[in-house]
């Protein structure tokens, strides 16, 4: 299946490290989330991606050969900055666009129709950008990148800005462009967002990237760890070996050393009390990313 | 691709509302100007045409009149009238004569004028006449004799006076060619940053070259330019043809609209390119101006050297010389035509280095946008832009 391999992405602004080797790759199909404070390095990966930065070092591969200006072409961009015309009318833009990336003009217009008819915004295309909400300037922004029928989806923090009805709108159409075979990469600060949207994530720090994996792989704890939520004693320890247990008002949680021990200490909290819920705990991206971050905070120390 | 760029490039300026009613008021200007002028030019005419009355006892005068009159150059009419004793000045008329042909009274109503001259040299000429055939002497030879008696006039020394008709019609081409030029250079440095600061230049560099961006926003305002220019050019052409300037210029109007065309091309590209790589050095609008005051100010050399420099020393050495810089050439080569000083091989030449030069500029200019045109905040440097690009 086709790949967008990004690998060893090198970029130095005078003493600044921007990127530092930066290396993953985006399977067809895959949706990933890439995560990381202001000024890691998200926006000069993508930009290298989309070939509007040159890199020093690194490439860029699709499909196994490097991104050229045929490919570039269909590639979906929402860049971090937004820029459309501000003076020019909705539809006139996204067909203008979509024809710079060579759709003839009966296609462009039909995908023009299309998008801001599922983006919602299809009553304002007469009108001028800037006379537009800033959600929906988003929207149309989103409908800019979308609007040539994209191999490739690139989008810079897409949900910034946007309303709850809007980041619904946005995620939905996310997972359909995925489903259809596009590999999407997009960065945003909504640890939560990502963690629900994305098959798989990428956190960069600092120009590195320092880790990158399935969700699920990446949250998942060295000793499994369940919540116990219920009238339990005060201080109660089921007394089991290699069984540790922690309380917080009348939240239990119990660490153990392999998810096999689940069923003896159900049996034992059942036993001295009322258990409403039993649910092993994942650390979630949020805890993750901190973690992270203040490790490597902590080496660089 | 760059047809396309070009296209939105023209469409949103010609079709912006401010433009389209700048041009319907300067072509509404210049064709109402040649209207209103017209009749004052005719009217002058006229009144070179002075109305004076003769009695019918001073009527032996008015062959001399006329022949007065054509040699100083002034539409004379005279009209033979029964003035009597005490005659007065009717409504358009200049003067009137009466009495002995050989000492005419002349009633005017004012001695300035051209009248009492006219008379005078007539009234010399009449008596001249009368004593020749009174001598007995033939008084068609003794005119002719003194028709021919002229002295050749030889001016010494290289002080030349300037041909004002031909500094007129080549400063009128230069001229617009420079306010064409410095409109379009705000117009193309406005749209530069206007995507710069709007930040859609981010998007339209994912899928285009930045040297294709930029040529297609100089051809399209350059596209649009020239439409403007004709716009100006067919109402300026009715009304030199309205008021017959042609004849008052006494130049070659052909090859000079013919070098309007080609130097207005070649000027174009030469100084907008450049200007939409520089205007790409800054973020706002409100910093254009750091970068394009200079640039306003240097095209003002060529046009003041064209000016100032080709009317006192139209084929000298260093006007031949600069005439070779593109970027005087624009300028110069049109100055030099009108004034009829320049060689067809100089021309040619001059041409020649321009088309050379202008790839050139657009690869430079074109890396200084490319560098540039991502830059957000306080204004590059050229070299860090190139270096960029």
């Amino acid at each position: 299946m086709a790949s967008l391999e990004i690998s060893g992405l090198v970029k130095t602004y005078g003493d600044v490290r921007a990127l530092d080797d930066v290396s993953f790759d985006v399977a067809a199909g895959e949706l990933f989330g890439f995560v990381g404070a202001n000024g890691a390095g998200k926006t000069t990966t993508m930009r290298i991606i989309l070939g509007v930065l040159r890199a020093d070092a690194g490439t860029v591969t699709w499909d196994g050969s490097p991104i050229d200006a045929a490919t570039r072409s269909r590639i979906g961009y929402m860049p971090e900055e937004r820029g459309l015309y501000p003076r020019m009318k909705v539809g006139e833009q996204l067909v203008y666009l979509a024809r710079l990336h060579g759709l003839s003009r009966a296609d462009a217009h039909a995908a023009m129709e299309r998008w801001t008819e599922v983006l919602g915004v299809a009553e304002r295309r007469a009108d001028a950008v800037e006379k537009l909400s800033l959600g929906n300037q988003q929207r149309v922004q989103l409908a800019s990148a979308l609007v040539h029928g994209p191999e490739i989806l690139v989008l810079d923090e897409p949900f910034s800005g946007l309303d709850p009805v809007a980041v619904g709108v946005m995620s939905e159409v996310l997972r359909t462009e995925a489903a259809r075979g596009v590999p999407v990469i997009f960065s945003s600060h909504q640890l939560e967002l990502v963690e629900r949207l994305c098959d798989r994530v990428g956190i960069v720090r600092a120009g590195r990237l320092v880790a990158s994996g399935a969700v699920a792989d990446l949250t998942a704890t060295e000793r499994p760890r369940w919540l116990i939520e219920g009238d339990l004693p005060r201080g109660w320890d089921p007394g089991l070996a290699g069984v540790t247990v922690a309380h917080e008002a009348d939240r239990v949680t119990i660490e153990a050393e392999s998810p096999q021990r689940a069923p003896e200490i159900l049996a034992a909290a059942v036993n001295v009390g009322q258990v409403r819920a039993f649910t092993p705990l994942r650390s979630t991206l949020t805890e993750l990313f901190e973690d992270v971050v203040s490790e490597h905070e902590e080496a660089a120390a | 691709m760059i047809w396309l760029i070009a296209r939105r490039e023209y469409r949103t300026r010609a079709l912006s509302k401010a433009s389209l009613i700048s041009s319907a008021v300067m072509i509404v200007l210049i064709v109402a100007a040649a209207l209103i002028i017209r009749p004052f030019m005719t009217e002058d005419g006229a009144g070179d045409g002075v109305l004076v009355e003769v009695d019918a006892a001073t009527a032996p005068l008015i062959p001399y009149l006329e022949v007065a009159a054509s040699q100083q150059g002034i539409a004379l009419m005279v009209e033979e009238v029964d003035a009597g004793a005490s005659p007065e000045l009717a409504e358009g008329v200049a003067g009137v004569l009466t009495g002995d042909p050989a000492q005419p009274q002349l009633f005017v109503d004012s001695a300035e004028g051209p009248v009492p001259v006219v008379t005078a040299s007539a009234v010399q000429a009449y008596v001249l006449d009368a004593e020749v055939s009174g001598l007995g002497g033939d008084p068609a030879q003794v005119s002719e004799a003194l028709a021919s008696a002229t002295p050749t006039v030889t001016v010494l020394g290289d002080q030349q006076d300037i041909d004002p008709g031909a500094l007129f019609a080549g400063f009128a081409v230069i001229f617009v060619l420079f306010v064409v030029l410095i409109q379009s250079a705000s117009v193309i440095m406005m749209g530069v940053v206007e995507e710069k600061s709007s930040r859609v230049v981010e998007i339209l560099l994912a899928t285009v070259k930045p040297a294709t961006l930029l040529g297609g926003k100089v051809l399209g305002v350059g596209l649009y330019a020239l439409t403007q220019a004709a716009g100006m050019l067919v109402p300026a052409l009715f009304a030199i043809w309205y008021l017959d300037l042609v004849a008052e210029f006494g130049i070659d109007v052909g090859s000079l609209l013919l070098n309007f065309a080609v130097w207005f091309v070649l000027g174009f590209a030469i100084f907008i390119v450049l200007f939409g790589g520089l205007a790409s050095l800054v973020s706002r609008q409100e910093d254009l101006g750091a970068v394009t005051t200079p640039m306003m100010l240097t095209m003002m050399v060529p046009l003041y050297l064209a000016i100032y420099l080709v009317p006192n020393n139209p084929d000298g050495p260093i006007t031949a010389a600069l005439t070779q810089v593109p970027f005087f050439a624009p300028f110069l080569v049109p100055m030099r035509v009108a004034f009829g000083a320049i060689a067809p091989w100089e021309i040619a030449l001059a041409v020649v280095i321009a088309l050379v030069s202008i790839p050139v500029l657009t690869w430079l200019a074109g890396r200084v946008y490319a560098g540039a045109v991502l830059n957000t905040g306080g204004r590059m440097k050229i070299r860090d832009a190139v270096r960029r690009g």
